[in-house]
């Protein structure tokens, strides 16, 4: 294991593209194993702060002393049916308990294995309960500083995607 | 491998999981399986059922829970006397070795990482049975 990475403040980890890349391997990893779903990753890009509007979303603080963040993943209705219909079975038509009691379990597995990655690259993350919001919700200018955005697509047609945002 | 009679306690505080574990047992032939959403909740329901004569012959637990980790409830049944060789299996997100090393240390019988499938499944719970039918009594130290 190397040594944790250097934390210079000019230095958004957000920039590192192993950051990146730890994401999209937990995203494909988790939903290939668990749901025998393929994700495409599209092209990522960068906000100002963490905003978002949608309709079911994970949550998770991610805490690596002296880094804070927020691992968001929101879910456009149809993406996150399609995906629990391939890990259980259930159909759904809308967005209940149990659907967000999923969305909870996934962003939990996600953050887990991206941590793990993560962790074996120096950085020293946490573990952490994700929260689950649900329902037409607005976050608006939750958390301020630069927030990274991987959109992915499934075989469906339909689409969710991950925000990771690093406060300095 | 166990007989299909077995009793599984599946203990996670998502739903979900707990589904995705019964699913798997399911197709593998266990269908008398029961569920706990932490390890508080679980606690009882093991002690109870070893002393009613009917005792659950396997633990599947989830590590990360509010109430009671699934450390901990390792912990509280090693410490039990009617509790302290049942198998007992942790799930969880972390596969770092600081914390494979904390569940052996406590005397977990094997450890799987989320996301696993059900091949993943089968093969440690064969690996259990192996360990658990070899040195049931070693275990118990």
């Amino acid at each position: 294991m190397s040594a944790a990475p250097k934390v210079v403040p000019e230095a958004n980890p957000l920039f590192d593209k192993k950051l990146l890349q730890a994401f999209v391997d937990g995203v494909i990893k988790t939903l290939a194993t668990i749901a025998q779903t393929e994700a495409k990753v599209g092209k990522p890009f960068i906000e100002n702060e963490l905003t978002e509007k949608g309709e079911i979303a994970g949550m998770v603080g991610m805490v690596a002393p002296p880094l804070k963040g927020t691992l968001l993943i929101s879910f456009k209705r149809e993406a996150i049916f399609h995906i629990m219909e391939n890990m259980l079975g259930e159909k759904h038509t809308e967005i209940n308990t149990e659907v967000s009691d999923a969305v909870g379990e996934l962003t939990n597995m996600i953050y887990g294995t991206a941590k793990t990655a993560l962790n074996q690259m120096g950085y020293n993350f946490e573990m952490a309960i994700p929260s689950v919001i649900r329902g037409e919700f607005i976050l608006s200018k939750s958390t301020k500083g630069a927030t990274l955005v991987i959109p992915f697509d499934l075989k469906n047609s339909s689409t969710f995607h991950v925000k990771v945002t690093v406060q300095m | 491998m166990f007989p299909n009679d077995i009793k599984f306690l599946v203990v996670d505080d998502f739903a979900t999981m707990r589904k995705i574990i019964k699913k798997v047992l399911n197709e593998l032939g266990y269908t008398n399986v029961e569920e706990a959403d932490d390890g508080k909740n679980a606690l009882p329901m093991l002690q109870a059922a070893a002393t009613s004569g009917q005792p659950f012959g396997f633990v599947i637990s989830d590590w990360n829970m509010p109430g009671m980790t699934g450390i901990d409830l390792l912990k509280a049944c090693k410490a039990d006397a009617n509790l302290k060789n049942l198998p007992f299996m942790l799930v969880t997100a972390e596969s770092e070795q600081k914390h494979i090393l904390e569940a052996a240390k406590a005397g977990v019988s094997d450890y799987v990482v989320k996301p696993f499938n059900a091949a993943t499944l089968k093969a440690k719970m064969e690996r259990v049975y192996q360990r658990h039918s070899a040195a049931p009594a070693a275990k118990a130290s």
